[in-house]
């Protein structure tokens, strides 16, 4: 599903982001990407993305490879991808169900199974009373539960979320991960980066993968 | 994995199934920017009602000049002191030259009747003649440009005393119908290229109103058809409205301006006003939708560049 090679990523400024990665994601595989702020977990999910490219290195997303003059094989990789990004990036102005409904409606889904698929969603992360709520006025931890709905809800067979318990409560944190992890049943891979090490203390059947200064320092599977 | 569906499919029913979105998304487009839009919707309009005007100018003064050469004609007043036989052969004689419709003898008592009906009420003035006051002579019909060449020949013939002809009058009419094509297409120029710095200009401002929306959805991998398609149809119904509203300014206009003319100017054939109208009405929004369409692609593709 995910193969990288060799992986590096310098930024145009100089800052050298990640330092010759190798690592490999199969289908259904719950991946927890570790480490402190500036690590490079969310330069890794960038280049899962195709947002960035590896400045060296071989990396394979879905079958699709990351580099340059392949702009729209990876617009439609993207297709395939639920991302959560940090910042959310929700359309203002729109209700939660009509943000949701956009990240779907270019996927050739019907209009009825679009609003299905959507308020479902919307439920499952905790959100089903707030669907016709504008996101301006919803709190912060509200539009990160209606950005992991968006991705969510599309269906995908990669789910690239970056710190998507950053700002919940950790009852709200653990029903988020619960949710996440249910996508492994559906031959889903979810790859998720946080800090927060403490709420994936007891699980079980996930990889770790602890980044820092742009290294892989340790990859091990089973309990964390 | 969607890619590897077909891609066309896809775009077609993306853009089946979102009719609703995309017009709520271009409604939103406009409220975001809502003077704006007013000022060029109206604005395009007054450019297209000004491209009417000169297009119906130019058909109408046109036709009239059609209609106006096919009665080009001249009169040949010939010697008195040649018989009838003489008369009939220089008729012949007529009928033969290049660029002669028709020729024959108008004689005393009808030129006496037209006269009559030109003058009107004021024939009663030809009373204070004893005898007819007009001579035979022969109508010529020709066609105009052949004038000169006729003209020539005539001057070689014996028996013809003199000849008079419309040629001056109709051959300014012609250069004024010529003058009002070039100013047409001139008009045609400007509107095209106002009608697109307009609508692409309107475009790009949408595009970066919309900048965060745009990224967001091509980070969820929304093909660019369908992120450029509320745009377009923002530009398309922008400029469609702005000529709609030329075609119903021109339709008022058109009608006072054949109610000014049709009553006191009886004698220009002016073409059938329902058929001008309607043919404007089908010209402007033709030439509306190209140009919205057209404007929104430079619209984009300026932005993209940028």
């Amino acid at each position: 599903m995910i193969e990288a090679q060799g992986v590096s990523l310098q930024y145009t400024d100089g800052t050298m982001a990640l330092k010759d990665v190798d690592l490999g994601v199969e289908p259904g595989e719950m991946v927890y990407i570790t480490g402190p702020s500036g690590s490079g977990k969310t330069s890794l999910l960038k280049l899962f993305m195709g947002m960035e490219y590896p400045t060296s290195g071989k990396l394979n997303v879905l079958g699709q490879p990351i580099v340059k003059g392949q702009a729209t094989n990876i617009r439609r990789l993207r297709m395939s991808i639920g991302p959560v990004f940090q910042e959310f990036k929700l359309i203002k102005g729109r209700t939660a169900i009509e943000n949701v409904m956009l990240g779907m409606r270019f996927l050739g889904i019907s209009a009825s199974q679009l609003k299905e698929n959507a308020n479902n969603a919307l439920v499952k992360v905790g959100l089903g009373h707030k669907i016709f709520s504008l996101v301006d006025n919803l709190s912060w931890g509200e539009c990160q539960r209606v950005a992991i709905a968006r991705a969510v809800a599309r269906k995908p067979v990669l789910i690239l979320a970056d710190e998507p318990t950053g700002n919940l409560d950790l009852k709200n944190a653990l029903n988020i991960l619960e949710l996440l992890t249910s996508f492994k049943d559906h031959k889903t891979a979810v790859i998720i980066t946080t800090h927060a090490t403490h709420l994936i203390d007891d699980k079980e059947d996930i990889k770790l993968i602890q980044v820092d200064k742009g290294n892989v320092c340790w990859e091990r599977l089973g309990r964390a | 994995m969607f890619a590897g569906k077909g891609w066309d499919e896809h775009k077609m029913k993306n853009i089946f199934y979102n009719t609703g979105y995309f017009l709520k998304e271009v409604k939103t487009m406009i409220q975001l920017n809502l003077l704006s839009n007013i000022f060029s919707l109206f604005s395009t309009g007054l450019i297209f009602f000004i491209l009417a005007m000169v297009i119906s100018g130019w058909w109408v003064s046109s036709q009239v000049v059609e209609v106006i050469q096919g009665e080009a004609e001249m009169s040949v007043y010939f010697d008195e002191s040649i018989d009838d036989t003489e008369v009939l052969q220089l008729v012949k004689k007529l009928e033969s030259i290049e660029g002669v419709r028709e020729a024959r003898v108008v004689d005393e008592d009808e030129a006496y009747g037209r006269m009559v009906e030109i003058l009107g009420k004021e024939a009663r003035v030809l009373e204070f003649f004893d005898d007819n006051p007009f001579s035979s002579f022969i109508e010529v019909k020709i066609h105009l440009e052949k004038i000169e060449p006729i003209l020539e020949k005539l001057e070689m013939m014996t028996g013809i005393e003199h000849v008079r002809d419309n040629g001056e009058v109709l051959e300014r009419l012609r250069s004024i119908a010529e003058i009002l094509r070039f100013i047409g297409y001139l008009v045609v120029a400007a509107v095209g290229i106002s009608t697109l710095v307009i609508t692409s200009h309107i475009i790009r401002q949408g595009i970066y109103n919309n900048r965060d929306q745009i990224n967001t959805l091509r980070l969820l991998g929304a093909p660019e058809s369908f992120i450029a398609f509320p745009f377009i149809l923002e530009g398309l119904l922008l400029t469609l409205g702005g000529g709609m509203l030329a075609s119903a300014m021109t339709a008022v206009t058109l009608k006072q301006v054949y109610t000014q003319m049709v009553g006191p100017l009886p004698f220009i054939p002016l073409p059938p006003r329902e058929a001008l109208i309607s043919n404007m009405t089908l010209l402007i929004t033709m030439m509306s939708g190209i140009l919205g369409i057209v404007g929104s692609m430079l619209g984009l593709s300026s932005a993209k560049s940028n």
